[in-house]
């Protein structure tokens, strides 16, 4: 029997803090309660539409398009009736559902002008709410039918319902009634039916549902709270005010709308109307997407670059590379690919355009390439003719099957790093090339995770905001799901029975992995043969300028949208930074493309693990493994890049490939145990272990002989979650196809796949690694040969890379690198090198914008250096707030001595009023100090980590030293023992809790002599974790582990962890060290606030 | 939908006052929560019904079904029933 009822007004967590549940568990509650169809209708946007249709088309479900808008409704009615622009507004809600194609062309142009103007205004001003003019939806009301909206804001003016139905007509427009168990709802649907029969069309019932079940009703009201920025108790009047907006069942929701059966049963006969199927319908093409002359086109490009290419090559790596080529070209001819090579050709070419615009033709970068390939498409030699990769597949032995197969069903992702100027210029550049209609950046949608939903859902609540930020501080920052933990660890268990913290535990994790809000991907980018709003809204994004689909990768790869990943990487750009710095300073222009691959002081610096700051290689845990693997080699290299990730460490691969090699290093004729002969050519290199994710593709040619398409599908099956059934059917054709292949038993073939799928987890394909391993090893080169030039560039890069700027500087001093301070008559805007030194630029010091570091430089290359601090303050016409910054920083101690005689001299000297005829100062100039005592050296540091974040004189734990008897310096580890057990100090500069770590917490600690990495196993972490996830400057007691195979590296295992804090009478002293469960820090006392924090978080590049 | 957050609240003349403290009454009901009589006096009518569940995140969550019923004098009365199974009259 067909359901009595179709739910036609629903809401998921995609209206943004209104809607308590994803699209999927909308489809899966739906399907329980017997619904056979539903529509979703997200407030004003249609981002969660495709997650929707592909949740809904898996479980069986039809699924019907819409949304809620909010319209902008005259006084007067439309506009265009009476002329009447400047009649005052007010705002209604119209339900909107799409019945064909065009229909959801009307949904999103709709969407597209309702949005138009939210980012209008300064840079960084509040988003404004979309609204879409009424005008707009009778001017679009193609397809769509329209129900009047909402019982709360629905329309009920019978003008413009009259006006409605006039563009939309009597089959089309439907007045709506709602059951929300509010008073007066009887009254108001009494009314409705009323305007309905006026207006001559039908009344539907619908549900406004917000949640997919009751148990999310909490969290619904909650979300309310959180956009509204109240507390629950505050925003009683906003919130729904019962649970019925859960969705019901269609027998549920007919018993209570029995006095309303018509409306009921109107709800399955316009569902019966509503066919349009966005999995199927929407119409995308990309630029030259089936050009019939590209195939050829293709062919010519690729073969006129050859020769240049190949040209010299061996005639054995020449014939492969054609072979490979002609390969590549009928695949790609097979799949109808062409246009999309040749798409990726052009943009790059527009790069290359504007690359010579931002570098100028005269510079050092001009001779680098505009860009490089990362990912997967590495692999390819098509790529590699066009320019889109600059590594030669062939010489690397890159396999394609992960990149290009016969199999493919969806166009493959082409990804392309800039550096981050080039980046910026060349986004509207596209836009311009391919119309402004055409292009879209690609969205994102920032979930709830543990911190943002202990802020947010903590304000809800009303619990005190530094209770609710120490919770969060002590976080992981993860799972929600663990947010009880983390209010216990942080304050007690006696806290965390009370009902609102419990309630705080209970929402966060109902909450985890909702989206919050839109934002804009990293990089990816929408190209489209018709104007992009006829398959999904576009909308502004922060970026002035720049615009954004409502949609994020996911969806835009479901939609089969066409996504150019135009990535700005932070080491290219230091890497641009730093050729050209050296040009500057040193007169040479380096060509990074022929440094030499084999540099002997290069590959020195390696195996030392001296890397810090160098692309990929740098972190604690690289380090460690650079160490006992010694690198001779790029490709060394490449596999060292791709061994610290979760698909090598989780499939068991790291430590028997250390071994091995090792092994290799004291015995090269030592042999390998590959487990099959089949596995020796695919897992020679790796030495019989998988590193890179294409190995496990080879592997499944190779052992179980897949085709390279059922080969992509098996990685992908294991690549997914909730998969394992693909998987299951996946091992039984392995082992079978092992065993037909080769004739090797169950349990050597189920040997060999657990090896494959140990290794689901992220990993890089060894195209991508080959790519980010010649980075490395050129950023390493740089690093060696040019240390200055190095730092300075990736000081003026950040934030980017695994250590703080302040550890950066530290850690180049220790090699003999000179840094100076800011200084107003020697910086820069930006870091310089001044005779082999590096002095830090003035824009360094927060709160001195770009404009205020110009203006001095300007004056004093006009005018001379500054004599005084009136001087500084009448020239340079900075204001008050930026010359302390730097009066604060230590910039204007070559004008008055100090730091505190320039802050009390430029607050009486700066300029306080400009006119006309010249600055206005607040005091005659002329003024000087009085005698002020200088800072100590605690003083100093301070200062610098509160203006430049780079305390210059280096780690102040020297400082606090002798206040800590008993503990070692990270030098002094050097000198003792493995097993000594040792007292460590240092300030944090790295936190990390990797998920395949089982628990255990790495620590990095700097000192004043340099880095110590420190263990804490999950049983010590969690007796210390307040301490280990939020204090700057710890004490570490611990045993010194420096095993023989770790190959000089060495760490502490924590046993007890506590906090240095400053006391009375000294420059700091060590107070209640150790403690386990301390009070609530009182670190302002310490000056912590202004310490340099750890980022556990900091993000590759 | 979404309610409103810019609604101006009504104004209420002579400045703060108490609003109407509910009043145990005496109330029967069919099995489906229909009161069918209110203070010994018969429902004539349901002229409305609604519910009312909030303050769920503190120590008293109030979980009210509302009835306005016309009892066969002809007086308009609110009653709810409390989730306990006591019923009150609230103007």
């Amino acid at each position: 029997m067909n359901p009595p009822y179709v739910e036609l007004h629903c809401h998921s967590a995609f209206s943004f803090l209104d809607g308590a549940s994803l699209p999927e568990e909308l489809v899966s509650a739906a399907v329980e309660r017997g619904h056979g169809a539903l529509a979703l209708t997200d407030h004003d946007n249609l981002c969660g539409a495709m997650e929707f249709a592909q949740a809904a088309k898996a479980a069986g479900l039809r699924a019907i398009h819409g949304l809620e808008l909010t319209v902008a409704i005259p006084a007067t009615g439309s506009d265009r009736a009476g002329g009447a622009t400047a009649a005052p507004q007010e705002t209604n809600h119209l339900t909107l559902l799409a019945e064909n194609a065009d229909g959801w062309r009307s949904l999103c142009r709709i969407v597209t002008e309702a949005h138009s103007a939210t980012r209008e205004g300064r840079p960084g001003s509040p988003v404004r709410a979309p609204v879409a003019p009424l005008d707009s939806v009778l001017d679009n009301s193609d397809g769509l039918i329209c129900l009047t909206g909402c019982a709360e804001l629905g329309v009920r003016d019978p003008q413009t319902a009259m006006t409605l139905l006039e563009a939309f007509g009597r089959d089309r427009l439907r007045v709506e009634l709602q059951r929300p168990f509010h008073r007066g709802d009887r009254d108001r649907n009494a009314s409705l039916e009323r305007l309905a029969k006026g207006l001559g069309v039908p009344c539907v019932a619908t549900g406004n549902v917000h949640a997919h079940d009751r148990s999310r009703v909490a969290l619904q009201d909650a979300f309310v709270s959180v956009r509204l920025r109240q507390s629950l108790d505050a925003s009683e009047p906003s919130r729904r005010g019962n649970s019925t907006h859960a969705l019901a069942a269609p027998a549920a929701m007919a018993a209570r709308f029995r006095d309303h059966p018509a409306a009921v049963a109107e709800s399955v006969e316009l569902a019966g109307r509503l066919r349009f199927d966005l999995t199927r319908d929407l119409g995308y093409r990309y630029p030259r997407e089936g050009d019939g002359d590209a195939d050829r086109e293709l062919a010519e490009v690729c073969l006129a670059a050859f020769d240049s290419r190949y040209g010299n090559s061996p005639a054995g790596l020449r014939c492969e590379a054609r072979a490979r080529l002609e390969e590549e070209l009928k695949v790609i001819e097979g799949l109808g690919l062409a246009g999309f090579f040749l798409l990726h050709r052009d943009l790059l070419e527009l790069a290359r355009e504007v690359a010579v615009e931002v570098r100028g033709p005269a510079t050092a970068r001009a001779l680098l390439p505009p860009g490089r390939g990362r990912g997967s498409s590495v692999s390819s030699i098509v790529c590699h003719l066009t320019g889109l990769s600059h590594i030669d597949p062939v010489t690397a032995k890159l396999c394609l099957g992960r990149f290009l197969n016969d199999g493919l069903t969806s166009v493959p992702d082409i990804d392309l790093d800039f550096p981050r100027d080039i980046r910026e210029r060349l986004i509207p550049r596209i836009h311009q090339r391919y119309g402004r209609d055409h292009t879209a950046l690609v969205a994102a949608f920032p979930t709830y995770r543990a911190r943002s939903a202990i802020r947010d859902l903590g304000g809800a609540l009303g619990l005190p905001q530094t209770e609710t930020e120490r919770v969060a501080k002590a976080s992981e920052g993860w799972s929600g799901r663990t947010v009880g933990d983390d209010i216990a660890t942080a304050l007690g268990t006696q806290a965390a029975a009370n009902p609102r913290w419990e309630w705080l535990a209970k929402l966060a994790a109902e909450a985890h992995g909702l989206p919050r809000h839109i934002s804009q991907h990293s990089g990816g980018m929408i190209v489209a043969t018709q104007p992009l709003t006829e398959c999904c809204p576009v909308i502004p994004s922060a970026t002035p300028g720049r615009r954004m689909v409502q949609w994020d990768k996911d969806s835009c790869a479901d939609a089969g949208f066409l996504k150019i990943d135009l990535l700005g990487l932070g080491m290219l750009s230091a890497v641009e930074r730093c050729v050209e710095l050296i040009a500057r300073t040193k007169g040479e222009r380096v060509d990074l493309s022929r440094v030499p691959l084999d540099d002997p002081p290069t590959f020195e610096a390696i195996r030392k693990a001296e890397t810090t700051g160098v692309f990929q290689i740098e972190s604690r845990a690289q380090m460690s493994s650079l160490l006992r693997t010694q690198p001779k080699t790029l490709d060394d290299i490449t596999i060292q890049v791709a061994i610290v990730r979760p698909g090598p460490i989780q499939g068991g691969a790291v430590n028997p490939y250390i071994k091995r090699r090792r092994m290799l290093m004291e015995d090269p004729e030592a042999e390998i145990d590959f487990i099959h002969p089949s596995l020796e050519h695919v897992l020679g290199e790796t030495l019989g272990t998988i590193i890179f994710q294409d190995q496990v593709l080879e592997v499944a040619v190779a052992f179980a002989g897949f085709t390279p398409a059922e080969a992509e599908g098996l990685r992908r099956a294991m690549s997914r979650k909730r998969s394992s059934a693909a998987v299951e059917a996946h091992r039984l054709r392995f082992i079978e196809g092992a065993g037909r292949t080769h004739g090797v038993d169950e349990a050597l073939a189920s040997r060999v796949f657990e090896m494959i799928r140990g290794f689901s987890g992220f990993g890089f394909p060894k195209a991508h690694s080959a790519a980010f391993g010649l980075l490395a090893y050129q950023s390493t080169w740089l690093r060696v040969h040019h240390p200055a030039e190095f730092l300075a560039s990736l000081l003026d890069e950040q934030p980017m890379g695994f250590y703080p700027p302040d550890s950066l500087v530290h850690e180049a001093q220790h090699r003999g690198v000179e840094v100076l301070g800011v200084d107003v008559n020697s910086s820069g805007v930006e870091c310089t090198v001044e005779d082999g030194a590096v002095r830090l630029g003035l824009t360094r010091v927060k709160g001195v914008a770009r404009e205020c570091a110009a203006a001095i430089v300007a004056s004093r290359s006009a005018l001379g250096s500054y004599r005084d601090a009136a001087d500084l303050a009448s020239r340079s016409g900075v204001g008050r707030p930026a010359l302390e910054a730097l009066a604060w920083a230590g910039a204007c101690d070559s004008l008055s001595g100090s730091r505190r005689a320039a802050l009390w001299e430029l607050g009486v000297g700066a300029v306080v009023e400009s006119k006309a005829e010249g600055d206005q100062l607040a005091f005659p100039i002329g003024v000087t100090a009085p005698a002020l005592d200088p800072l100590d050296a605690w003083g100093r540091a301070l200062a610098d980590y509160s203006t430049t974040g780079i305390a210059i004189e280096g780690n102040p734990l020297r400082i606090l030293r002798p206040r800590l008897p008993g503990s070692v310096t990270a030098a002094d580890l050097r000198g003792l023992r493995h097993g000594s057990r040792v007292t460590v100090a240092g300030f944090a500069v790295a936190r990390q809790r990797p998920q395949t770590a089982g628990g255990v917490v790495f620590l990095l600690l700097e000192d004043e002599e340099g880095t110590i990495n420190v263990v804490i196993k999950p049983r010590e972490y969690e007796r210390h974790r307040l301490i280990a996830r939020s204090e700057p400057l710890l004490l570490v007691e611990g045993i010194l582990e420096k095993p023989a195979a770790a190959g000089g590296g060495m760490s502490v295992l924590a046993s007890r962890l506590g906090r240095v804090e400053r006391a009375a009478g000294g420059p700091a002293a060590v107070r209640d060290l150790f403690a386990c469960d301390p009070p609530a820090p009182e670190l302002e006392r310490f000056g912590a606030e202004q310490l340099p924090r750890a980022s556990s978080d900091r993000r590759g590049r | 939908m979404r309610r409103s957050p810019n609604r101006p609240p009504k104004r209420v003349s002579g400045g703060a006052r108490r609003l109407g403290e509910p009043v145990p009454v005496d109330v029967t009901a069919d099995s489906g929560g229909r009161p069918l009589s209110v203070a010994g006096s018969r429902v004539e009518g349901v002229r409305e019904s609604w519910l009312v569940e909030d303050r769920w995140w503190t120590a008293a969550p109030i979980r009210r079904r509302y009835w306005e019923v016309v009892t066969e004098g002809g007086a308009v009365v609110v009653v709810y029933r409390e989730p306990g199974g006591r019923w009150r009259s609230h103007r």
